[in-house]
């Protein structure tokens, strides 16, 4: 086979070189399979999540009514907006795991798990058709509890007592909060079990998918308060609470479809910037490519070669990078899409059917693979090509000095060691070169401190939410108990030093025209409460005179228009409506809209006056204790209203809040840091390609530095001390950059996550640290370039005279 | 000026000095043999060379003829393949890149065909860059110094400009003040008017022997007889041998 | 190529191939222009070899340059083959130096990645001057014709530098030129392997190439039939070598024994 030799050269070349080939290769394949990763990830998602997640048909509003029967739901289903309706029982409940402990368990209640008409769910194991002392378990928890069809477990119900039921099928719920995220197992029973332990065998929840635009937030609203007031209300029902199910997400819409296209979003920029940085190795490699043979071109060009065959020659270079770049981005942008939706549906509990690459990210691979190298090569090559035959030849070897104003500035730095002058100035004799070094730099620069601020920000941010809950630990109590029993029998508790009993129901807002607000939480508790710590970002706390005012939080404000300090709003639970007066607006802390109002306003509200429904507790009022206090104080609680027979769920402690956020966060912190962690690498591989290319392209000048009495350590110094001025460099910029760049990542991150609006706080340690790494890897980079360049012998050096 | 020139950068041990015999460069059968994979070249054969300080020594030859191997072994850019070269009391042959890097800023300025000034420096920081590498003159003199040697050697007007802005013979005349830079006993110097034209050459070679005038001991390497005879000694290689 | 080749051959009076013209050549420096060439006239004849001596500085490589068109001058001209090669393009001189002129440089100037074979085809294929299945034969051949033959396949580094030199000789030959030029060829090798390059150059001059060669080395220009001498940017003098020192019996003419001369090759 014949092939122009010029292409021979160019193999020849890269197989040469192979080192610097596969840097080339993998910075190309890096990019653009971390693009292909993320696309895909994102495609495969929406495919198997969200596609599966329409299937079983799923409910655009949950209401939680009063006890019924089959009567309401067939009421309901007729409704003409009503498309479909299933109803089912909803109990709280524990289950024994393997340890000994009790674990809190959702039990569903179905009159026939295999003829679900909303929120379908699948078999996956056993079977679905229940008989009485029969169960089914989500397969996430039955993992989780190491569960399988023919195990028998015991659930404990309200007042204590103990059921064993055998498990007979192993299913799949896309529409419950996975075990995973909340750890709370969920499980699937008949009614007949329901009665057997002691229930009744009515429904309390309704499950509806609207007819019409079932994906429209304020119209599926709508629907349920004419479902509320025109069918269940007139049949005597009472609603408990209504709303969208999810995490704040739009009707139909998967619970955490926001929170993965939010971090798709974040990965796809990270992507575009990994993309980037590998093409500014790319311009790196390419100069140096062209740098190095200089003398070539020259060579090639006298026996005959016009510019345009040069150009040619290193666009086929580039080329063959590209192809192989892609050989390797496309099957790891298919494992590494794979991996990524996996983890998610591992987290949220749904099935990958197929992984396969769609043609529109392959298309897209392509496209960047090709086109990103050899667009950003079009620079270095066409002006490595430009140089004449003559200086090619015969000028190379010793550069030249600049000219431009900072050259001028430059040379006015007077009175320093001629080594440290020469190093200053080397660093600025090839701008472009500096440029594109700068740049990388400064991205990863700007990306780590991102990061850092990021994680500073949560923190905060948490520490603020966290203001909201100074308890140590905190008992539900479903039914509401009397609040001086609670207290005193908390407060018999050696360790517990302070005790309060809190009272919570859901009300809406009455406006002035007559229409009513969307739900919000209305609590009420001790106006000198030691077991929150409100930031007041208008307003004052409540005071004991506060008889008939409120304050509300930040996020009432954004639900509801024209309420501010001193305004008037009228609150109405149930049929009871009464009249406040705001004095004080707290920050948001993850809760949606609330009001709360001293205990005793709220008991006249309800009507229930000394009821409480949740008792929070401390052991000490200077400070929350640790974990295995609040653990204690936690286990101590669940036992006295155990032993005094008070009813109530299980407890919970500060600490496991927040525990499960900062696993999430900490999830996403490492991701972001390994990506912060390859921008860096990335930035370190081209400071060194391009000191590199300065040691290559001023052999001579090092060979002058030796023969007038550098030693190897002067000349490492040379070059070192080079690298880290670009370093310094660019840490200022990068610093400049990591303000908005920092908050643009951190809004991006709580957005996803926390649906919360940001509170940015900039990280000055991120900004040290990365001076740190930076100057590092400034050293670091420089060293290899040093060491080849005090390889360099005097001779070799000034051989080509 | 006189203090200025006399301050020594050589000493060594008696043993080595015994191996030299007394002389400042003494080469004891020195060979260099280039090996290629095509087999081996040998462009200096068993060379010996006894060079006192004060001396004026040209060495000619063909090209080929091993006298840029034979200068370079002095100045210690490359090294033999067998014998013993000893130079201001230093065994040459034994000491490594680095080592031999700090020996020479002290002890040989070379000068270059090609000046190789360094671009980015100023014509007075390229003179002072050999004193901040050998670290032979105090800080606070350096400035001082090679404004002298700018002086010495009549380019003192262009201190502050790039090497870029001089002409040739200017250049190579900085170029020399740099080899100064360290009060080295030795200069050497392969072609050092091979860049320049005739009347910028004639002003070189004064300036050399105003130097050997004044202590320092050049070799200076040329293929043009009329220089080399303006030396007061000529060392002729053929194909690697001393035939003179 | 072959309409270069025609134009040119049709330009020639006389037998002139090279007519330099007035070449004036001043390389600037910031303190004050120097004038390598202070106008320069000169004529070299088909088949003559030229050797171009003088000292270094004298401004013998400048003058080189300018006939090979890697350097352009301030004012004059060259023609060579009646093309006046300055006046075209940088590509048009670049094809047109490709396919006329081959050049040999003291460094031997080698791609170091490629083999023997590559090196020689390179230049045909940038020229496109043979059949791209012919060029590998047609290199071998050359290779042959220089006497390295055996080492067609190794790289550069792997051979001497007198080998080297060779090849860089039969590269430029491989669009089989008019004129060869050679800046110092033997600068960098020993005496034995320089005399072995210059018979070789009178082979060349046998077959009927032009040479033009740069040299400081007296003993050496006197191989030449026409002797140039040049100092400080002038031509000084000019005389013919009547009696080149070329000692013809003292080596076999590598050349009759095992070459077929390039053009029978072309046209086959």
């Amino acid at each position: 086979m014949h092939i122009p030799t010029r292409w021979i050269k160019i193999l020849k070349d890269i197989w040469s070189n192979r080192s610097r080939s596969l840097l080339v290769i993998f910075s190309i394949a890096i990019g653009v399979a971390s693009v292909g990763m993320i696309t895909n990830a994102g495609i495969l998602v929406q495919r198997d999540l969200y596609g599966s997640f329409a299937e079983g048909n799923p409910a655009s509003l949950e209401i939680y009514v009063s006890p019924f029967q089959r009567d309401l739901t067939s009421a309901v289903d007729a409704m003409r907006e009503v498309e479909d309706v299933q109803a089912r029982r909803v109990e709280r409940a524990s289950v024994l795991n393997a340890e000994g402990d009790w674990d809190d368990l959702t039990l569903n209640a179905f009159p026939d798990l295999t003829d679900l008409k909303v929120n379908r769910v699948d078999l996956v194991e056993g079977r679905m058709s229940l008989g009485v002392r029969e169960i089914a378990i989500e397969r996430q928890s039955a993992e989780g509890l190491g569960l399988a069809v023919g195990d028998t477990i015991t659930v404990k119900m309200e007042g204590d007592r103990a059921y064993d039921l055998d498990i007979v099928g192993i299913v799949h719920d896309l529409y419950g909060m996975p075990y995973a995220l909340l750890g709370e197992v969920t499980g699937y029973v008949n009614l007949e079990s329901l009665k057997w332990m002691g229930k009744p065998s009515y429904y309390n929840k309704l499950d509806v998918v609207v007819a019409e635009n079932k994906y429209k937030q304020a119209h599926v609203l709508e629907i349920g308060n004419s479902i509320r007031d025109r069918v269940i209300e007139p049949s005597g029902y009472r609603v408990g609470s209504m709303g969208i199910p999810g995490l704040g997400s739009d009707p139909g819409k998967h619970w955490a479809e926001d929170q993965i296209d939010g971090f798709l979003l974040i990965l796809q920029i990270m992507g575009v910037m990994a993309v980037l940085l590998s093409g500014g190795l790319v311009v790196n490699t390419v100069s140096a490519i062209l740098v190095q043979q200089i003398r070539q071109i020259g060579i090639m060009r006298s026996i005959g070669a016009v510019r345009g065959q040069l150009i040619a020659m290193y666009f086929f270079n580039v080329l063959a990078y590209s192809v192989l770049g892609l050989a390797v981005a496309l099957p790891l942008g298919l494992l590494g899409s794979w991996w990524l939706a996996e983890f998610a549906a591992g987290f949220v509990n749904f099935d990958l059917t197929t992984v396969n690459i769609s043609w529109q990210v392959l298309t897209l691979q392509i496209t960047l693979g090709l086109l990103m190298p050899l667009g950003v090569a079009i620079y270095p090559i066409l002006s490595g090509t430009r140089m004449s035959v003559y200086d090619a030849i015969y000028q190379y070897g010793i550069g030249s000095e600049g000219s431009g104003w900072l050259d001028r500035a430059l040379m006015k730095v007077r009175n320093l060691a001629p080594p440290i002058v020469l190093s200053l100035r080397n660093t600025f004799r090839n701008k472009a070169r500096l440029v594109f070094t700068l740049l990388t730099l400064t991205l990863a620069g700007a990306m780590f401190i991102a990061v850092f601020s990021t994680r500073a920000s949560l923190t905060v941010q948490i520490e603020n939410v966290a203001r909201y809950v100074t308890f140590d630990a905190a008992l539900g109590l479903p039914y509401g108990s009397r609040k001086q029993t609670v207290e005193r029998e908390a407060l018999r508790i050696h360790e517990i030093s302070a005790a309060e009993g809190w009272a919570q129901s859901i009300g809406v807002i009455v406006r002035e025209d007559g229409s009513e607000s969307g739900e919000l939480e209305i609590v009420g508790l001790p106006y000198d409460s030691v077991t929150i710590d409100p930031l007041m970002i208008k307003g004052r706390w409540l005071e004991a005179s506060d008889t008939s005012r409120i304050v509300v939080n930040d996020d009432l404000l954004d639900e509801e228009s024209g309420i501010g300090i001193g305004s008037e709003i009228t609150l109405k639970i149930g049929n009871r409506e009464r009249t406040y007066q705001v004095v004080g607006v707290t920050s948001k802390h993850l809760s949606g809209s609330r009001i709360y109002m001293e205990y005793g306003s709220f008991g006249q509200l309800t009507n229930r006056p000394n009821q409480v429904d949740t008792i929070r507790v401390r052991g000490n009022l200077e400070t929350i204790g640790s974990n295995a206090e609040q653990d204690v104080i936690a286990f101590q609680l669940e036992n006295r209203f155990d032993n005094a027979s008070l009813s109530k769920s299980s407890s919970i402690t500060r600490h496991a809040i927040f525990g499960d956020f900062t696993d999430v966060f900490d999830l996403i912190l490492v991701v972001l840091m390994i990506m912060a962690g390859l921008l860096a690498l990335v930035g370190g591989l081209g400071l060194t390609g391009t000191l590199g290319i300065n040691v290559l392209e001023r052999t001579r000048e090092i060979g002058v530095l030796r023969a007038v009495g550098a030693s190897n350590v002067s000349v490492r110094q040379v070059i070192v001390f080079e690298g880290v001025v670009v370093g310094l460099i660019s840490w200022v910029l990068g610093a400049l950059l990591s303000g908005p760049s920092g908050r643009a990542l951190a809004g991006a991150v709580v957005n996803a996550v926390m649906q919360a609006d940001l509170i940015y706080t900039y990280s000055f340690t991120g900004l040290l640290l990365w001076l740190v790494v930076i100057g590092l890897i400034a050293v670091f980079s420089s060293l290899a370039p040093a060491r080849s360049a005090v390889r360099l012998t005097v001779r070799e050096v000034l051989d080509y005279e | 000026m006189k203090t200025f020139w006399n301050k020594s950068g050589s000493n060594g041990s008696g043993a080595v000095k015994y191996k030299a015999n007394g002389h400042l460069i003494a080469f004891n059968q020195v060979s260099k043999i280039y090996e290629t994979s095509a087999g081996s070249f040998t462009a200096l054969r068993d060379v010996d060379l006894r060079i006192d300080k004060g001396e004026f020594v040209s060495i000619v030859g063909k090209s080929g003829s091993g006298k840029t191997t034979l200068i370079n072994m002095l100045t210690g850019i490359d090294r033999p393949s067998d014998g013993e070269i000893y130079v201001t009391g230093a065994a040459v042959h034994e000491l490594d890149e680095g080592e031999i890097a700090v020996w020479r800023g002290k002890n040989v300025g070379v000068v270059f065909q090609f000046f190789q000034l360094l671009p980015t420096l100023s014509v007075l920081e390229n003179v002072r860059l050999p004193m901040d590498f050998g670290g032979v003159f105090d800080r606070q003199e350096r400035d001082d110094r090679a404004m002298h040697l700018l002086e010495l050697v009549g380019i003192e007007d262009q201190a502050d400009a790039l090497p870029a802005k001089l002409s040739g013979g200017q250049q190579q005349r900085a170029a020399i003040a740099r080899a100064l830079a360290n009060d080295p006993p030795i200069i050497a110097t392969d072609e050092p008017t091979g860049n320049l034209d005739s009347h910028s050459s004639t002003k070189i070679i004064r300036l050399f022997e105003d130097l050997v005038s004044r202590g320092k001991t050049i070799l200076m390497v040329t293929h043009d007889d009329e220089l080399a005879g303006r030396a007061m000694r000529t060392i002729r290689l053929a194909d690697g041998k001393v035939v003179l | 190529m072959e309409i270069a080749k025609i134009a040119g051959k049709n330009g020639r009076e006389n037998g002139v191939l090279i007519n330099v013209k007035d070449l004036v050549k001043i390389y600037p420096t910031a303190a004050n222009g120097v004038e390598a060439l202070k106008g320069i006239n000169l004529e070299v004849h088909e088949g003559e070899f030229l050797a171009i001596f003088g000292k270094s500085g004298a401004g013998k490589s400048t003058l080189i340059n300018m006939i090979t068109g890697i350097d352009s001058p301030d004012s004059g001209e060259v023609q060579i083959g009646g093309a006046s090669i300055h006046s075209m393009s940088d590509d048009e001189l670049t094809r047109w130096r490709g396919r006329n002129l081959g050049v040999v440089y003291q460094f031997f100037q080698l791609l170091p990645t490629l083999t023997l074979v590559e090196n020689i085809t390179l230049a045909m294929d940038f020229c496109d001057t043979y059949p791209l299945a012919k060029r590998s034969e047609r290199a071998l051949q050359l290779l042959d014709q220089v006497g390295i033959r055996e080492h067609a396949h190794k790289v550069p580094s792997k051979i001497s530098g007198g080998q080297q030199q060779r090849v860089a000789i039969a590269r430029a030959l491989a669009n089989d030129p008019d004129v060869i030029v050679a800046d110092e060829p033997t600068g960098n090798l020993d005496s034995q392997t320089a005399d072995d390059i210059y018979d070789l150059f009178s082979d060349l001059i046998s077959l009927g190439k032009t040479l033009v060669i740069v040299t400081h080395d007296q003993e050496i220009a006197e191989r030449a039939s026409r002797i140039l001498e040049i100092s400080d940017g002038r031509i000084i003098s000019s005389r013919s070598n009547d009696a080149p020192s070329n000692d013809r019996s003292a080596h076999e003419a590598t050349l009759s024994l095992n070459c077929v001369s390039p053009r029978i090759q072309a046209a086959l």
